[in-house]
C-alpha cells in the first residue's frame, strides 16, 4: 500500500505504432488518384511496456537506436500518446529534451531566458525568482544583455541548459543532453543533476553513456524491440546489455551459449564469442587475488591486486607473450600492457605453469572494469585470447566525478 | 475545461511568444518598432494617391472608407493564411516539448491582433484628422467589435492550423479563398451597392457585419447595427467552440505527422 502511493510514474502495457507509408501520398490529387494504393505498414515501436517509478528514484533507459526508448520518453512528456495502455504521472513534469526552445537570435540572453522558461510552463514570478540562479549557472555574466546571435555555441548551450535545469520539477525527463559544453561545464551539470536528485526529484534518463546512468540511476531499464528486456540494478543489467551489443556487432563470431555464469569451459568444442586462438597454449583459469592471496573482485582504487593465470601448453613455447587489457563497463579502454612491452623479451611457456601480474593500484573512478587476457606470439598470432575473463569492481566512497581517481591530499592554510 | 485551465497556466508562454513575435519582427532593423506604424501609413498614402488621383471614386474620403475596413481585414486574412502554418512553423518545439498546443494559435492570433491595434491607432488619428465626428457611445462599441473579430479569427485559426498539419495544401487553398473572401466582403465597396436579394447572403459572412461595424464607428461616426454584430458574435463563438473541439482531437498526433 505504502509503496504504491509513492509511485509517481505508472506505465502500463503501453503500445505505440507508427505508420510507415511506402510512399506517402499527401496531396489531394494523389489521394484521389491512388485511393486504393494507400499502402502502409504499421510498425509497432512499443509492444507493451510496463514499469513504475517511485518518488525520488532515478531510472535509466538503455537500448540500441530505434528500440523505443526515446518514444517512451516522448510519451511520458505527452508529446506522443499511446495507442494502447495507460500512463499516469504525478506532479510537475519537466523535460530536458530540447534545449534553447524558442530562442530568438536577435533578443538578449535575458529576454530569451523568459521566453524559454515560459515554454517550460513557468510563470513570470517564478522566472523572476530563479533569474539570478539561471544567470549564475550559465556563467554568462555581463554577456547576458547581448543578443543571443553573438554567443558562441558553448555560451548558447550553457544558457539553454541553465534555464532547463532550473525549472523545478517533480519529475525530470532527460534525453542525451548531458553532453553539452566543455568538460568543466559537464561536470557542473552532472553535479547539478545529483543535487536535483537529492532534493527528491524523480529522474528518467535516456543515455547511451552507461557510466552516466550508473552514476545517477538506481535502476536500468533495457528496452529491446519495443519491450522491456531486462530491469534491475545498472551494474547487473549493463553487462548483459554490453554483451548483447557486442554479439550483435560481431555476428561473425559464434554467439555464446547460455551458461555464462560458469567459466566458459575450454573445451574442444570450438570458440565462443569471448575467446579465440589456436589453443596451442591455453589459460586454464584466471583469478583476481588480493594482497593476502584470497579471491576477491571488489577493490578500492589504491589497493593492489594480482591477476593469477594458470596455463597449460601442448609443448614448451619459448617465444610467447602474455598480455592484459582493462576496459570500463562502457568499453572505454583504460589500460593495456604485455610482457613484450614491459621487458622486450619473449617469455617461455612450460607445459604447465602459472603467471602472476601484480598491479599496485587501479586508480579509476567507481564502476565495473573487465579484464581481457591473452597468450600470443610476438607477431600477434593468438594462442588464446580471452575477453572479459574476469571483472573487477572499484569502489570508492567519494562522489568525485571524472574517469580516474587521483590520490590526493588537501591542505588548507 | 481542464484544457482551458492549462492554457491559463501557460499564459506567460503566450505573453512571451507574442512579445517575441512583435519585438523580434523588427529587432535587427534600424527603425525597429516604428515600422509597425510606417507600414500602414505608407499603405494609406498609396491608397490616397491612387483613389484620389487615378481611380476617382464617388465615395467621399474613399481612402478612409477603404482604410478603416482594410486594417481589420488584413488582421483576419493574416490569421487565415499565415495562421494555417503556425503549428508547422513551430514544429521544432511541438516535437520536443510538451505544452498545451493551443498556445501556438492563440499566440499567433494575439500577435496579429496586437499588431492591428497599433495600426488602429494610425486609423484613429487619420479619422480625427479627416474630421469624423465620433460619439462616445460609438467609440465604446469599438472594443466590442474588435473582440468579436478576435473570437472569430481565433476559432478559424484553430481549425486551419490543426488541419494544415495533416493536409498541407490547405495553405494554398486558403490563399485563394482569402482573396475571394475579401471581394465577397464589403471592403472596397459599400454594402448598399449589393443587390437587395443578395444582402442576406452577404450577412451570412460574419466579416460583413464586422467590417461594416468598423466602418460605422470610424468612418461614419455612428453606432454599428447591433443585431448583425450580434449575429457575427454568435458565428464567431460557434467557430471558437468548433475550433477548440477540432484542435483538441487533432493535436494528439501532431508530432507523428510532422
Amino acid at each position: 500500500m505504502d509503496k504504491s502511493e509513492n509511485v509517481v510514474i505508472d506505465v502500463r502495457n503501453v503500445k505505440k505504432k507508427f505508420r510507415i507509408y511506402y510512399d506517402r501520398s499527401a496531396t489531394l490529387k494523389e489521394r484521389i488518384l491512388f485511393q486504393k494504393r494507400r499502402e502502409y505498414e504499421d510498425h509497432w515501436v512499443l509492444k507493451g511496456i510496463s514499469f513504475q517509478v517511485q518518488k525520488g528514484e532515478a531510472i535509466g533507459l538503455i537500448g540500441e537506436n530505434g528500440c523505443g526508448k526515446s518514444t517512451t520518453l516522448k510519451m511520458l512528456t505527452k508529446i506522443l500518446y499511446p495507442d494502447a495502455g495507460s500512463i499516469q504521472m504525478k506532479g510537475r513534469v519537466s523535460s530536458l529534451i530540447e534545449l534553447g526552445a524558442g530562442f530568438h537570435p536577435d533578443m538578449s540572453g535575458l529576454e530569451n531566458i523568459y521566453t524559454n522558461a515560459s515554454i517550460f510552463g513557468l510563470k513570470r514570478e517564478e522566472i523572476d525568482r530563479r533569474l539570478q540562479e539561471i544567470i549564475d549557472f550559465s556563467e554568462l555574466g555581463a554577456y547576458i544583455d547581448n543578443p543571443v546571435r553573438t554567443y558562441s555555441s558553448g555560451m548558447y548551450m550553457r544558457l539553454a541548459f541553465a534555464v532547463a535545469i532550473n525549472v523545478d520539477a517533480d519529475i525530470l525527463l532527460v534525453d542525451e543532453i548531458l553532453a553539452v559544453g566543455d568538460a568543466a561545464f559537464q561536470a557542473k551539470c552532472f553535479t547539478k543533476m545529483q543535487e536535483i536528485k537529492k532534493r527528491g526529484t524523480t529522474i528518467v534518463l535516456v543515455s547511451h553513456s552507461l557510466s552516466q546512468i550508473e552514476q545517477i540511476c538506481e535502476r536500468s531499464l533495457w528496452i529491446e524491440d519495443g519491450t522491456v528486456r531486462m530491469e534491475g540494478l545498472p551494474r547487473d543489467v549493463h553487462p548483459h546489455y554490453m554483451k548483447y551489443m557486442f554479439q550483435k556487432n560481431h555476428p561473425e563470431e559464434v554467439p555464446e551459449t547460455e551458461e555464462e555464469e560458469q567459466t566458459p569451459a575450454v573445451g574442444e568444442s570450438g570458440e565462443d564469442a569471448n575467446r579465440w586462438g589456436s589453443r596451442e597454449a591455453i589459460m586454464d583459469q584466471a583469478v583476481i587475488l588480493d594482497s593476502d592471496g584470497r579471491k576477491r573482485s571488489c577493490f578500492s582504487p589504491q589497493e593492489s591486486f594480482t591477476v593469477h593465470i594458470d596455463y597449460s601448453s601442448k609443448e614448451e613455447q619459448a617465444n610467447a607473450v602474455a598480455g592484459l587489457a582493462i576496459y570500463r563497463s562502457d568499453q572505454t579502454y583504460i589500460y593495456g600492457t604485455n610482457t613484450l612491452i614491459d621487458t622486450s623479451q619473449p617469455i617461455t611457456l612450460k607445459r604447465k605453469g602459472s603467471i602472476d601480474l601484480r598491479i599496485d593500484s587501479l586508480p579509476v573512478a567507481d564502476g565495473r572494469y573487465s579484464i581481457d587476457l591473452a597468450l600470443h606470439r610476438p607477431d600477434g598470432f593468438n594462442y588464446d585470447f580471452w575477453k572479459n575473463v574476469c571483472e573487477i569492481q572499484i569502489l570508492n566512497n567519494s562522489q568525485a566525478p571524472g574517469i580516474i581517481f587521483l590520490p590526493h591530499h588537501w591542505e588548507v592554510h | 475545461m481542464s484544457t482551458l485551465k492549462e492554457i491559463w497556466e501557460y499564459r506567460t508562454m503566450i505573453q512571451s511568444l507574442v512579445h517575441r513575435d512583435l519585438r523580434g519582427r523588427y529587432k535587427a532593423s534600424v527603425l525597429g518598432f516604428l515600422w509597425t506604424f510606417i507600414v500602414p501609413l505608407c499603405q494609406l498614402l498609396v491608397y490616397t494617391m491612387v483613389f484620389s488621383v487615378i481611380l476617382k471614386s464617388n465615395i467621399e474620403k474613399y481612402y478612409l472608407f477603404l482604410f478603416v475596413a482594410l486594417i481589420p481585414w488584413n488582421f483576419f486574412s493574416s490569421c487565415l493564411t499565415g495562421g494555417a502554418s503556425c503549428i508547422l512553423q513551430q514544429q521544432g518545439m511541438v516535437n520536443k516539448i510538451y505544452f498545451p498546443r493551443e498556445v501556438i494559435p492563440i499566440s499567433f492570433v494575439t500577435g496579429a491582433f496586437v499588431n492591428m491595434l497599433y495600426c488602429e491607432i494610425v486609423v484613429f488619428a487619420v479619422s480625427i484628422l479627416s474630421g469624423v465626428q465620433f460619439s462616445l457611445l460609438s467609440l465604446l462599441c469599438l472594443p466590442v467589435v474588435m473582440l468579436v473579430e478576435f473570437v472569430l479569427a481565433l476559432g478559424i485559426t484553430m481549425i486551419v492550423s490543426a488541419v494544415d498539419v495533416y493536409f498541407r495544401d490547405l495553405e494554398h487553398i486558403l490563399g485563394i479563398l482569402s482573396m475571394a473572401w475579401m471581394f465577397m466582403t464589403p471592403i472596397m465597396y459599400d454594402i448598399s451597392i449589393v443587390p437587395e436579394k443578395y444582402v442576406p447572403l452577404f450577412y451570412l459572412n460574419p466579416m460583413t457585419s464586422i467590417v461594416t461595424a468598423y466602418r460605422d464607428i470610424l468612418y461614419h461616426g455612428t453606432v454599428p447595427k447591433l443585431e448583425t454584430l450580434g449575429m457575427a458574435a454568435g458565428v464567431g463563438l460557434f467557430f471558437l467552440i468548433l475550433g477548440f473541439a477540432i484542435f483538441g482531437r487533432l493535436k494528439r498526433r501532431f508530432s507523428e505527422v510532422m
